[in-house]
């Protein structure tokens, strides 16, 4: 969505018109959905996070700058509400072997099928290793390498210095390393 | 001689680096087994976690789910308001209007006795949650 149609659609919804919000919804569903899950780690409490955030963000739109850009704000929001589930519900983080509900991309047809089958494997261990890293550390994995952001916005998200980022996702990287090494899995 | 943190080596990983500061790493990288094998199980990592992606079951239920929460206070809102007004307006039709005391008395009893139903199974309801040890318990 282009900036200006975003902050169009945002200003319309603080003047209270609910109608231009599903164009934002819509729009940052696919991502949401993406941190959710990877914060949650089960479709059910990914959903049930990222409407309650959906919710927030609606009936938070009043104090929201306009200079500022949205998309950081909305993970902000995302991710305090994913810590809040976490705690206050108790719903541990439970991950589910990869499904149908988690979609794999369709490997390299030049890879060959053996190379698919490998890396799908290796996906598996990944994902399940993410259950056993620490909040922390899940969270700004999720947000760089299921998201993709740059640094700035994580440290915007996340609240902390850009210089720490990158810092907090070496730790995040090497405890990640460490829970595979510990499984007895070879990874890659 | 550069002397590399592993804060450089996530910030190359990532694409955060100028264009020197990317050749400084790369130098680094080269000339260093241990930093060569690190940096590539990294990239595999990245890779990995880049082909997961995740879709909702059903595109646009979010949102049915979003609105549905925004619209409900309103409607909350409008029935409470409605029922009270109602409830005062026939209150006072019902004082008011001149009439036999038994169609009164019968009139009151049933109006009574369907609230006093009401709150009874409203509250059962509410106890059976608060004993549900299960309630915390998610699909």
């Amino acid at each position: 969505m282009q900036p200006e149609v975003e902050q169009e659609l945002i200003r319309k919804c603080k003047a209270g018109d609910a109608r231009f919000y599903e164009p934002l919804v819509r729009a940052y569903e696919p991502a949401g959905m993406r941190v959710a899950m990877g914060m949650m780690g089960n479709p059910d409490d990914a959903r049930d996070a990222l409407q309650e955030a959906f919710v927030k963000v609606y009936e938070n739109l009043a104090r929201f700058d306009l200079a500022r850009p949205f998309r950081p704000w909305f993970f902000q929001i995302l991710r305090n509400q994913c810590r809040d589930m976490l705690r206050s519900r108790a719903a541990r983080f439970r991950v589910e072997t990869l499904d149908e509900r988690v979609e794999l991309r369709v490997a390299d047809p030049e890879k060959g099928p053996e190379r698919h089958r490998q890396r799908h494997a290796a996906r598996e261990l990944l994902w399940m290793a993410l259950e056993r890293v620490s909040d922390e550390h899940r969270e700004i994995l999720v947000l760089k390498e299921l998201e993709g952001l740059r640094y700035g916005e994580i440290a915007r998200i996340l609240g902390i210095p850009e210089g720490t980022v990158a810092s907090r996702l070496y730790h995040a990287r090497r405890a990640l390393k460490t829970v595979l090494e510990e499984q007895g899995t070879h990874y890659p | 001689m550069f002397d590399m943190t592993p804060e450089d080596l996530m910030r190359y990983l990532d694409g955060e680096l100028s264009p020197e500061e990317r050749r400084r790493v790369e130098v680094a990288v080269e000339t260093s087994t241990e930093l060569s094998r690190e940096l590539a199980l990294y990239r595999a990592m990245k890779e990995d976690f880049q082909g997961l992606s995740f879709s909702p079951t059903r595109p646009g239920d979010t949102w049915s789910r979003v609105n549905r929460r925004l619209t409900r206070p309103v409607g909350w809102a409008l029935l409470i308001v409605g029922t009270a007004v109602w409830a005062l307006y026939g209150g006072y039709v019902y004082t008011t209007t001149p009439g036999v005391l038994v169609e009164k008395l019968a009139t009151g009893a049933v109006v009574i006795g369907v609230l006093l139903l009401l709150a009874s199974v409203i509250w059962e309801q509410y106890q059976a949650w608060l004993a549900d040890p299960y309630r915390d318990v998610h699909r």
